[in-house]
């Protein structure tokens, strides 16, 4: 039962008393109105990660085009606890978002008897942020690039660190060990705090970690990129190659993982609602501010809307179902 | 007169008999990491198809520290045996104590358990604290007053200061829909 | 020169004080409050720090992350009620020290081991941090995993009067730890298929559970005693008696330095190490755990001694050791600046702007803190009747806020029952909770170490460092026991 917060109910009884004259309080407000209460964003993990960093600044720009964002945070069992009680829906659903991000379709996987469908559920508003994957090794490490790498590990046993099991960086390690048919053990850590010394002391041999965790030990030489996890190299690490580029011949052809993070709400969201928030996010990731924020977390705008990135979504979930299923991790 | 009740008992018996704390604890823990070692780890801890070490078994730590619990349960159930431990004052502060006094404590943590999303934040923060103050036999209506003001107070600090959001409660809601 | 006026722009600004003031009263405030942490604080803060100053935004986050880690001592002293994880050790002492009517004794006490731990902190991370840095970086699996180990044994320390009842609480708090998705393989551990407990059990309301509500069913369960009326009019703290714990407040902040340099260690081990430390060495050991000045100044020094070196590899590796400079960390990227040796390179006045304004902020949490004790000690004054309803109803919205979920209130409370049954039954709480923080650490590190090895043990003994922590732990051991022994024959003797 998703509860809702009394915050949230005092705005709404004032807004009553000032329509009650007229309206019966309570009832559905004229779908052109949409919003007539504060927006929610929730945001699935901790306050203080990087999703929850990247939905307050997009909570910020967002409010100055629609009314009031307040985000919420609601961790739990990867995110699968606020995505599941968005997807029961219930009071307030015609006002809240969620902050999907990998962890939407990969606990798809990883977590048992989930009680809902992380496509079908959902109403798909708009990816936001996308932020690469670099392949990195230490600094001193012999490889130095992709094809190397395979060769090496076909051979004899590497690892690789992961800042927890289910992140978008096990997962693209593991997505790395099917394509190429190597045995690469994985080592997870928590947190990206302590993966990082791990691997700039060589005890673990590579890591697809998130571009901005690695990023200034690639700039001191601390670490090597390899490849970009993404189809395009990146713009601020223009001499390393895309994984597809680098490791063709090896199985990587294919290769594609980023984080990605995008707006969800309940399948029940109103069309007003979808369209407001659709022409408002349009008109603020063109803005200098968010232009500007991107480049700090090596990231680029998100292009996907509405049923592109419904189909998005869904291709993951079952490109990382069939990795889980491979890595032993399917529940 | 209740003191010097309480000074004879306590002349009476220092120690404890072969049902003392120590003993009695020692075996629960020990019953408890039985079952817990025998039959909750084989049930409840999943295996997976494949390990590259033994001690990398998710079973492994909660083996050992079952088997710690295990073995110190029971040497504390022996020693407790051959070496029963002193009675202590503050046991004696626990006789006597009002049913009711207990009762309304229990009452009070159930509210909160079970009813906080129903009774919502202040609701339950106001029954529970009204109960407890009852408990404490407290006379003045001021301090009821009290019971009322904080939580409101607390409630909405959280959630318009600190922006945490505490449940409004659904009863409330439904009630006020019709 | 050039330089140095530089740095003086930069941090000579009227934003920059009101940053910190306000920044070490927000952490003192909320760190104070059961359930609030000072990671919540700082996360929440973020936000409003977008349109700052870099280093104004920073000094802003450094401040909470400080006042907090004072504040959450503030109500483990009175009210038994840890605001934060590190301040779970203050209470061993804190609390029975305000029981005995000496709570603005215990809070100046902690306040003031804060503020040198802190000092001695900041200045580790300007004149040292290359140097720990460095140490921070040759800390692989197999030296966190003897570390830990080390760590483990002062349990023994910690156990009150019976270490056989102690350990026994700390492996059920290791049990206790296993609970949710296996960090490896994914797989189901004593979830019992619910959902709540596949992130394993939430911190927070273990915490409070296990401190706070055995003292709201002690007293609901007891004849009502009369109340000690104490607290403000109770004697202040002593230059004498404070210079008494100087000694042991230096060495706890330099275990809290060690310790925050290492990423992922944390402040509750430090504080616990400390406090061990200072009961090994200390001439009235046998006042640890009944009210001990001594005991709230080392764990104070040491959980405060981590504030200022968690930002050494913060600053000169960009590696985040906690949540809260993780958060830091976003923060100096929301304004194009990435942390590490670039950073010393390309903006040195910054990172001395960003120095000055750390110092200053261990002189405002003194003032800050004795404003907050003057207010705080009057809870001491509330007789218990009114207080615990509205301490249980504090802990209560603390542990719902943390998830937004009525699951955690039930935890806490059922934590509660257990921390009562501890008590009544003479079991410390305190190794209950070192296992649970601890347990995991070990296993972690241990699986770490066998995966990097592909099986090999010998990496276990691969350095120097690896070395060290060895033979503490056997010292440390070899030590415990053998205080045991003598113990033991002694109460044999009196028999």
């Amino acid at each position: 039962m998703m509860s809702s917060k009394i915050g949230f109910r005092l705005k709404r009884s004032a807004l009553c008393v000032v329509t009650a004259v007229s309206m019966a309080c309570g009832g559905v407000a004229q779908a052109d109105e949409w919003p007539d209460d504060n927006i929610r964003l929730v945001v699935p993990y901790s306050a203080g990660g990087t999703t929850d960093l990247l939905s307050r600044k997009v909570a910020d720009l967002l409010q100055r085009e629609l009314t009031t964002v307040v985000v919420e945070n609601r961790p739990g069992a990867g995110s699968t606890v606020a995505t599941g009680q968005l997807a029961r829906g219930g009071r307030g659903s015609d006002h809240m978002l969620l902050m999907a991000s990998p962890g939407h379709t990969i606990g798809a996987s990883l977590y048992p008897n989930l009680r809902y469908d992380p496509v079908a559920d959902f109403a798909f508003i708009r990816n936001v942020i996308n932020i690469p994957n670099v392949m990195v090794v230490p600094g001193n490490s012999p490889y130095n690039t992709v094809a190397e790498f395979v060769e090496a590990a076909r051979a004899k046993q590497l690892s690789f660190s992961s800042p927890g099991i289910g992140s978008s960086v096990h997962m693209s390690g593991e997505l790395f060990k099917n394509l190429t048919q190597t045995q690469l053990i994985h080592v997870p850590f928590r947190g990206s705090g302590e993966a990082l010394p791990a691997l700039l002391a060589g005890d673990v041999d590579v890591a697809f970690e998130n571009m901005p965790t690695v990023y200034p030990h690639i700039q001191s030489g601390k670490l090597k990129a390899l490849a970009v996890t993404t189809p395009q190299e990146s713009e601020f690490l223009p001499d390393v190659p895309s994984m597809q580029q680098a490791g063709a011949g090896y199985g990587l052809e294919n290769y594609e993982t980023s984080a990605w993070f995008g707006l969800i709400a309940h399948k029940s969201f109103p069309e007003a609602g979808l369209e407001k928030l659709e022409s408002a996010l349009a008109k603020i990731m063109s803005g200098e501010d968010f232009q500007n924020f991107l480049p700090q977390f090596g990231a680029v705008a998100g292009e996907e809307v509405g049923d592109d990135f419904r189909t998005m979504v869904d291709n993951e979930v079952a490109k990382w179902s069939e990795v889980a299923e491979q890595a032993n991790l399917k529940r | 007169m209740e003191i010097s009740e309480v000074q004879s008992s306590k002349a009476a018996s220092d120690h404890y008999g072969l049902l003392n704390p120590n003993s009695v604890l020692g075996g629960v823990f020990f019953v408890l990491s039985m079952v817990f070692l025998f039959f909750i780890i084989p049930n409840y801890i999943n295996l997976p198809p494949y390990m590259q070490h033994p001690l990398l078994s998710p079973q492994f730590l909660p083996q050992l520290a079952g088997w710690l619990v295990l073995i110190l349960a029971f040497v504390l159930m022996v020693s407790g045996l051959f070496n029963p431990p002193k009675r202590e004052e503050a046991d004696e502060l626990r006789r006597g104590v009002p049913v009711l006094r207990q009762v309304l404590m229990l009452a009070a943590g159930a509210i909160y358990a079970m009813f906080f999303e129903q009774f919502g934040a202040i609701g339950s923060g106001i029954f529970a604290s009204v109960l407890l103050f009852l408990a404490s036999g407290l006379r003045s209506v001021w301090i009821y007053a009290l019971a009322v003001v904080f939580p409101v107070v607390v409630s909405l600090l959280f959630i318009h200061v600190l922006n945490v959001p505490l449940p409004t409660g659904t009863l409330w809601e439904a009630l006020f829909q019709l | 020169m050039d330089n140095f006026s530089e740095v003086l722009t930069l941090f000579l600004s009227v934003d920059n004080f009101l940053a910190i003031a306000a920044g070490v009263l927000i952490g003192v405030v909320v760190g104070a409050i059961p359930g609030l942490t000072a990671t919540m604080a700082v996360a929440l803060a973020l936000p409003f720090t977008f349109s700052m100053e870099p280093v104004t935004a920073i000094l802003l986050l450094v401040g909470i992350y400080k006042g907090g880690m004072y504040g959450g001592s503030i109500t483990a002293i009175l009210i038994r009620t840890p605001g934060s994880p590190a301040s779970a050790c203050t209470l061993l002492d804190g609390y029975p020290m305000a029981q005995q009517g000496h709570a603005k004794k215990a809070l100046k006490t902690a306040l003031y081991s804060s503020v040198v731990a802190d000092l001695i902190s900041n200045i580790a991370l300007i004149f040292f941090a290359a140097y720990l840095a460095k140490i921070a970086l040759n800390f692989g699996p197999p030296e966190y995993f003897w570390l830990i180990c080390f760590s483990l044994t002062i349990i023994v320390s910690v156990s009150g009067n019976s270490a056989i009842k102690g350990l026994i609480a700390a492996g059920l708090g290791i049990i206790i730890s296993t609970i949710g998705l296996d960090a490896v393989y994914g797989t189901q551990r004593l979830t019992f298929d619910n959902y709540n407990l596949m992130d394993r059990v939430s911190f927070i309301p273990l915490l409070i559970g296990l401190f706070a509500i055995p003292e709201v069913i002690d007293f609901y369960t007891s004849k009502v005693a009369p109340h000690i009326r104490t607290a403000v009019s109770g004697a202040s703290l002593t230059w004498k008696e404070f210079k008494g714990s100087l000694k042991t407040v230096i060495r706890g902040s330099v275990i809290g330095v060690i310790i925050g340099a290492i990423p992922g260690t944390g402040a509750t081990s430090a504080a616990f190490i400390s406090y061990s430390e200072a009961k090994r060495t200390s001439p009235r050991k046998a006042n640890f755990g009944k009210g001990e000045v001594e005991g709230v100044a080392a764990a104070e020094a040491g959980n405060n001694g981590v504030a200022g070196a968690t930002l050494i590899p913060l600053l000169s590796l960009g590696i985040p050791g906690d949540v809260i400079t993780a958060i830091i960390l976003g923060a100096f990227m929301i304004h194009g600046l990435t942390p590490g040796p670039v950073l010393f390179q390309e903006n040195l006045p910054l990172v001395y702007a960003l120095f000055c304004g750390i110092l200053v902020s261990s002189f405002v949490l003194v003032f800050v803190g004795n404003a907050a004790i003057r207010y705080f000690s009057l809870i001491a004054d509330i007789p218990k009747t009114i207080l615990l309803p509205i301490v249980l109803m504090f802990c209560i919205y603390g542990a719902y806020a943390v998830n937004n979920s009525t699951f955690d209130i039930g935890l806490m409370l059922a934590f509660g029952i257990l921390g009562f049954v501890f008590n009544r039954t003479g079991v410390a709480a305190a190794p209950f909770l070192i296992g649970f923080i601890l347990g995991p650490m070990f296993e972690d590190n241990l699986r770490r170490t066998l995966l990097i090895s592909k099986g090999d043990p010998t990496i276990f003994f691969r350095g120097p460092i690896a070395w060290v922590f060895i033979t503490l732990t056997v010292a440390s051991l070899v030590f415990a026991f053998r205080r045991y022994w003598v113990s033991r024959k002694e109460q044999q003797a009196e028999a």
